[in-house]
């Protein structure tokens, strides 16, 4: 049997180990509530670019009636081919299996299209982690057209997968200006054909206790505001219950926020039962619509898997700091079971030696 | 729809956040071709915005600034509806005259100057410049009203 002086030892350092969980609970908690407010008041302009664009696609016909032609390249439906996969995971580990079942999502989607190219797109330092060490990176040549001018065009596959690009560091610090770069060059790419749809990985993230992986199509928009799922994964019961009982211990509300009102205010920006004056073109403003509303739709994505790390890393650590107060909890009876054996043997020795006298 | 006050509901929402939400009694926006004003009983109106200042007049009477009530906000590109009793602003970026960093807008200036010069022949290269150049100068000035 080990000794007491061991045995303290023991306690001592599994104790400064939950010292440690219990602090990055409660930092994650913090950050959790933070990521919630701001996805929250992130809704109102998701809200209205849909709404707007809902209407005004009742207004404008999407095929144009003279060509037969679509208004907008991205309502283009092609047979799938090349698709693009953007894969939003976390910047840090000690999140549970939050980044493992991402990429796990991610590597199913990629299996199960044996078929079709895939470029991925990774956001978040993990999964640009492991892409990168599993797939080739995407190479691109300097061509000169006709006209004399130099563009970038993509060299020959290396594989059926490749890495087209990453952005680390994204999710630290969310800016809009930055996804929508992002939101660009996507778009860019689906217009000069050079990828046929866009996916999305991410972990959805309504409240605690209500989350899921999905992957959604981005592109083509096959209908505004309704959101295109490809495959979905619910978390287990149990999983959902030691994230339910974390949140109560850190103080987080299990349900989302009462934002109701503000949504239904929200869904009626453009769409007053009027003939507006349309400053510029009804097509033109479509036009400009069209890329804040993808943008809008990375943003909501972005936020709502930057809240989930946080919730799923307060979860792993609850767990941590539990199991660490068990571990002392047994130590300590160990201890003293070997302190008490010691005091007795001792005793029996005084007796024995007293007896002998 | 009239109420006595003639008030407009006016609205400024970036992606981020819900930056300005009052009563007022005019706002001025910055168009794609032109500055405009809107009064209570506006005509229902959809409009690009371009980069400038969003001025609301006679906002709230807790919140006064400076400038005789009239608030100030730069903002960058965007939607506008105008209905007769509200207006609702959409803009891809909205500052406060204090948010802005004139080293920042100074940056941007010179960046977008010299993506203007370097654009060639390429128009999409040379928009973009433009609409640098546009922000920058729209955030300058809003700065130096400010000062």
């Amino acid at each position: 049997m080990a000794n007491v002086l061991d045995l303290r030892r023991r306690i001592r350092s599994v104790k400064n180990t939950r010292q440690i969980t219990k602090a990055m609970k409660m930092v994650s908690a913090a950050k959790l509530r933070r990521a919630q407010e701001r996805a929250l008041s992130a809704r109102p302009y998701a809200r209205m670019i849909t709404s707007v664009l809902q209407s005004l696609t009742g207004r404008i016909e999407i095929f144009d009636p003279e060509t037969g032609n679509l208004r907008h390249p991205l309502f283009a439906t092609r047979p799938e081919k090349r698709v693009l996969l953007i894969i939003v995971s976390g910047d840090k580990g000690f999140a549970g299996a939050f980044n493992s079942n991402i990429l796990k999502t991610a590597f199913q989607f990629i299996e199960t299209n044996p078929d079709k190219e895939i470029d991925v797109e990774a956001v978040g330092r993990k999964g640009r982690d492991l892409m990168r060490r599993r797939y080739k990176a995407a190479e691109y040549v300097e061509e000169t057209d006709e006209h004399g001018q130099t563009r970038q065009v993509r060299a020959e596959r290396k594989g059926r997968v490749e890495v087209s690009g990453d952005h680390p560091g994204m999710l630290l610090k969310l800016e809009t200006a930055r996804v929508f770069k992002l939101a660009e060059s996507v778009i860019a790419r689906y217009v000069h054909e050079e990828i046929d749809a866009a996916y999305i990985v991410y972990n959805e993230f309504k409240s605690v206790i209500q989350q899921r992986l999905v992957v959604e199509r981005l592109l083509p928009l096959i209908e505004i505001g309704s959101q295109q799922v490809a495959a979905a994964v619910e978390p287990t019961e149990e999983e959902r219950e030691r994230a339910g009982e974390a949140a109560i211990s850190a103080g987080i509300a299990l349900e989302p926020a009462d934002t109701q009102e503000a949504d239904e205010e929200a869904r009626r920006f453009g769409t007053a039962q009027v003939d507006y004056i349309y400053e510029q073109p009804a097509r033109e403003l479509f036009n400009g619509l069209l890329p804040q509303y993808v943008s809008s739709m990375l943003y909501h994505a972005m936020t709502e898997s930057v809240a989930a790390e946080h919730a799923a890393r307060m979860t792993a650590m609850d767990s941590a700091s539990n199991n660490a107060s068990d571990m002392i909890d047994a130590y300590t009876l160990q201890m003293n079971r070997a302190r008490q054996a010691a005091i007795t043997k001792e005793i029996i020795e005084i007796v024995s030696g007293a007896a002998a006298v | 729809m009239a109420d006595e006050t003639n008030q407009l509901r006016v609205r400024l929402v970036t992606p981020e956040r819900v930056l300005f939400e009052a009563a007022a009694s005019a706002v001025e926006l910055p168009a794609k071709n032109g500055y405009m004003e809107v009064l209570f009983g506006h005509a229902p109106l959809m409009a690009e915005l371009g980069a400038g200042d969003v001025i609301v007049h006679g906002a709230g009477v807790a919140e006064t600034d400076g400038v005789a009530g009239a608030q100030h906000y730069n903002v960058s590109w965007g939607f506008a509806e105008v209905l007769p009793d509200r207006v609702t602003i959409l803009a891809s970026d909205a500052l406060k005259p204090e948010e802005i960093g004139v080293d920042r807008a100074e940056e941007q200036l010179v960046r977008g100057q010299k993506m203007w010069s370097e654009a060639g022949e390429s128009e999409e290269a040379y928009t973009e410049a433009l609409h640098v150049i546009a922000e920058a100068e729209a955030k300058l000035a809003t700065a130096a009203e400010k000062h």
